[in-house]
């Protein structure tokens, strides 16, 4: 039980991280397809069974894993070649490290951290190992030894060190106003509330939400500011020249990267695993009416659920019946569950805060997935800057915003440490 | 033990990486090797629990600095025939290090006079950020301004250098 509790935060930073991958490629896939008014991937199948396309991210992955790795043979520096995706890929990976999925746990005296690494380092860590990934992205089109990866990977230097300014400051006015760089700290934080309002990130500092998320889509070299490895350009930027798994990795880290501030974004600014207005311990003592609750609420939702799949999954291919499969699969998993939850929350087992502690996984899953659907919904809606406003923008308008909204910042919490009750 | 182990690994990397810095033939081998030392020596820091300066070396200096001198050597696309000729390289380097010889031998002296041990247990807070903060600010808050000026004395240079061409 000690080792799992330890290991536990690591194993979940292995699935966020690098198992949601697939599924963040099909959902980049259907969601494109939906925006542009098409279908999107959906014919890919394994006896008859989709999973509504993700069989087809998890095929692309094999052709990436098992395709021919090949050398250029204008390559000089074949080290530096080499190594530049396994850079951008660990860098983007131990920025994921100090995320907290939930809150400390304390069984038989013992507290376990439900981050990776529970450093007192906190948000630093990650900032840290953002700035280190750029060093993948420079050696990979320094060592390509082409013009077009060259300038995509100068493009993207630029890129990043100059919205990492404006993302320091915007995160400076978050410590000031928590308090604290303890990522879990923050999220208790966010647990209080003023005038019936949860005092989320997002509420009380509307304006470094907004510069943060925008330099964490510019710090992840996603569109609308992908002029790194803009397709109409420069081919393919910093990696026209890799192949295979090699690519596999750019690409790989890109998501990871995406995930990590997606996590980072979703822990500082709303509100992390906490549902608002209630903290842990709320959780653990009215751990039964909440059971109830999502019980109501899976129930609810896997009907409906059911009855628009009913209704849409249509596959003339599929000799077997995939919608009855998907039926009495999501009834029977319905079924249990609301036996399991059932049980407990009629008081029979004493595991309330094993109970609150997958509960806060559920919703850090939950809000990780909705900002998700967020990045990609702006990637596939807004077209690229061009080079130049991406710049203008990051120095002319978000650091100057930055900074006074530190000052406001400071000023406020000044008053209220020295005037306020 | 165990902390000596990892001790004696990051010091010979970074004495390693150091020599490869001074004496690699292009720009772009000495600022990797800078790197390598650089991350060394925050492991270093990470070591002795100074977990401020860890994280403080890693971003300033490893994440932002060092892709700033990267970018200008990408950007300034040296040629192997425009890097100047160094033939006698290795004799100059061996004459330098023994004319610094002897400032090395009082370094080391002065270590092993001092009483700083790697498997020291530190203090409650010692090295985190909160107690740097108060200490720079409220012991050695003169020292810490003055220092400020002098970097936005460098900034200042810096604009008008980059300004006069206009």
């Amino acid at each position: 039980m000690n080792t799992f509790l330890i290991l536990l935060p690591l194993l979940l930073t292995m699935l966020y991280s690098l198992a949601t991958v697939p599924l963040l490629v099909w959902m980049e896939r259907r969601i494109a397809a939906f925006i542009q008014d098409r279908v999107g991937p959906n014919r890919c199948n394994i006896g008859g069974i989709r999973l509504g396309g993700i069989i087809q991210s998890v095929a692309d992955m094999m052709k990436l894993v098992f395709k021919e790795e090949f050398l250029p043979s204008h390559i000089k520096n074949k080290f530096y070649y080499l190594i530049a995706p396994s850079i951008a890929f660990v860098s983007a990976f131990l920025t994921f490290m100090v995320i907290p999925y939930a809150d400390n746990i304390t069984v038989n005296g013992q507290i376990y951290y439900m981050q990776a690494l529970p450093t007192e380092l906190g948000v630093l860590w990650f900032l840290a190992f953002a700035g280190l990934g750029v060093y993948g992205i420079i050696l990979g089109g320094w060592a390509s030894h082409n013009k077009f990866a060259i300038l995509g990977s100068m493009r993207a230097t630029a890129q990043v060190i100059s919205y990492e300014v404006a993302m320091g400051l915007s995160l400076v006015s978050m410590l000031i106003t928590y308090g604290t760089i303890h990522l879990n700290e923050m999220v208790t934080y966010q647990t209080q509330s003023f005038f019936l309002i949860p005092a989320w990130g997002v509420i009380i500092q509307p304006l470094a939400t907004i510069i943060f998320i925008v330099t964490a889509f510019a710090e992840t070299n996603r569109a609308p500011f992908d002029a790194a490895e803009s397709e109409s350009e420069i081919v393919a930027g910093y990696h026209t020249e890799y192949g295979a798994m090699k690519f596999g990795l750019f690409f790989v880290a890109e998501y990871i990267a995406m995930a990590a501030s997606g996590a980072l974004i979703v822990t500082i600014f709303f509100g992390g695993y906490q549902l608002p207005y209630m903290t842990t311990n709320d959780l653990i003592n009215n751990f039964e009416t909440i059971l109830w609750g999502v019980i109501i609420f899976a129930v609810i939702t896997s009907i409906l659920f059911l009855r628009w799949m009913n209704k849409n999954n249509r596959f003339e291919f599929s000799s077997n019946g995939e919608t009855k499969i998907y039926t009495t699969l999501i009834i029977g998993f319905t079924v249990f569950t609301t036996i399991l939850m059932a049980y407990y929350a009629l008081g029979f087992g004493e595991t309330h805060k094993v109970g609150v502690m997958i509960l806060q996984f559920v919703l850090f899953t939950i809000k990780l997935f909705v900002l998700h659907f967020v990045f990609i919904w702006v990637r596939w809606t807004l077209p690229r800057f061009r080079y130049d406003q991406t710049q203008k923008l990051g120095w002319n308008i978000l650091l100057p915003l930055s900074l006074a909204n530190i000052f406001i910042t400071a000023i406020v919490v000044v008053i209220g440490v020295n005037y306020g009750n | 033990m165990q902390n000596e182990i990892i001790f004696a690994i990051l010091a010979l990397l970074t004495i390693v990486s150091s020599i490869v810095m001074i004496s690699a033939h292009r720009p772009i081998d000495s600022a990797l090797a800078f790197i390598v030392a650089l991350i060394c020596i925050a492991a270093l820091f990470g070591l002795v629990n100074a977990t401020f300066l860890f994280v403080v070396q890693i971003i300033i200096y490893a994440g932002a600095i060092l892709s700033l001198i990267l970018f200008i050597v990408m950007f300034l696309n040296i040629k192997d025939e425009n890097l100047p000729d160094e033939k006698n390289k290795n004799w100059w380097l061996l004459g330098t290090s023994l004319i610094v010889a002897p400032f090395g031998a009082i370094l080391i002296d002065l270590i092993v006079r001092s009483d700083i041990a790697v498997n020291m247990v530190p203090a409650e807070g010692f090295g985190g950020i909160k107690d740097v903060g108060l200490t720079l600010f409220s012991k050695w808050v003169l020292p810490f301004e003055l220092v400020s000026i002098l970097l936005l004395v460098a900034l200042v240079g810096a604009v008008t250098l980059a300004k006069r061409d206009n």
